[in-house]
């Protein structure tokens, strides 16, 4: 039946869809965080050790 | 003679100088130094006049007997009197238990400052260079800044004003 041929593909659509979801979870809650704070710290010491 | 080797022993221009004591202490031994001094002073001057009486000489000028017998005997009967110091050593006492409590007040106090000392001693050197210094180490140090970068999270904002004027950023467009 040709006609059922795009629903072939659901299973690959719905695990990408969920790796996507997830990527982008782990992303924004634990690595790109990282990132901001360590410009942060890096602002922070650096006007520390302008300071003095 | 165990005073005057107290008083050779104790150098108390030592004392006031270099010991740092409270100007309440200072003054308290100052006026017990003077005090004994004091002491000392009358003392000696009393102990160089004579204490013995020439009963024969007077027995030799004088006629009337009856008079220098009378003076013999209230000598003989004479018996110094003896004075209650007990007042005086109470007021001793209660002067050591304030230097002493005094001196301890002041041992306590070092202790905790040598303790202190110590501490930051250790800390210097534990520290450990600048440039191993990592970013969880200062979060840690500083927690004021981790909340704050989680509320700028919140927010939505990403990016630090200033950082990438001053140390660039390596997108490429």
């Amino acid at each position: 039946m040709p006609q059922l041929i795009p629903f072939y593909f659901l299973n690959q659509l719905s695990f990408s869809f969920f790796t996507l979801l997830a990527l982008i979870y782990i992303l924004s809650k634990y690595i790109l965080p990282l990132f901001t704070f360590q410009q942060v710290i890096r602002m922070y010491i650096t006007k520390l050790s302008n300071k003095s | 003679m165990a005073t005057k080797a107290a008083t050779t022993a104790v150098d108390f221009a030592r004392i006031y100088s270099t010991l740092g004591l409270g100007k309440e202490t200072v003054a308290a031994v100052q006026a017990f130094r003077k005090r004994h001094a004091d002491a000392q002073r009358v003392h000696a001057q009393y102990a160089s006049q004579p204490t013995t009486v020439d009963i024969a000489h007077y027995r030799s000028i004088l006629k009337n007997k009856a008079v220098v017998d009378e003076v013999e005997k209230q000598l003989k009967d004479f018996k110094p009197v003896t004075y209650d110091v007990s007042a005086q050593l109470k007021a001793i006492e209660t002067f050591e238990s304030k230097a002493i409590a005094k001196a301890k007040e002041t041992e306590e106090k070092i202790d905790s400052e040598l303790k202190e000392l110590q501490s930051t001693l250790a800390n210097i050197e534990e520290a450990r260079p600048f440039e191993d210094l990592t970013v969880e180490e200062v979060g840690q140090a500083h927690p004021r800044i981790v909340e704050a970068v989680e509320n700028m999270l919140k927010k939505g904002k990403w990016t630090v004003p200033g950082y990438k004027e001053k140390f660039g950023d390596m997108s490429l467009m």
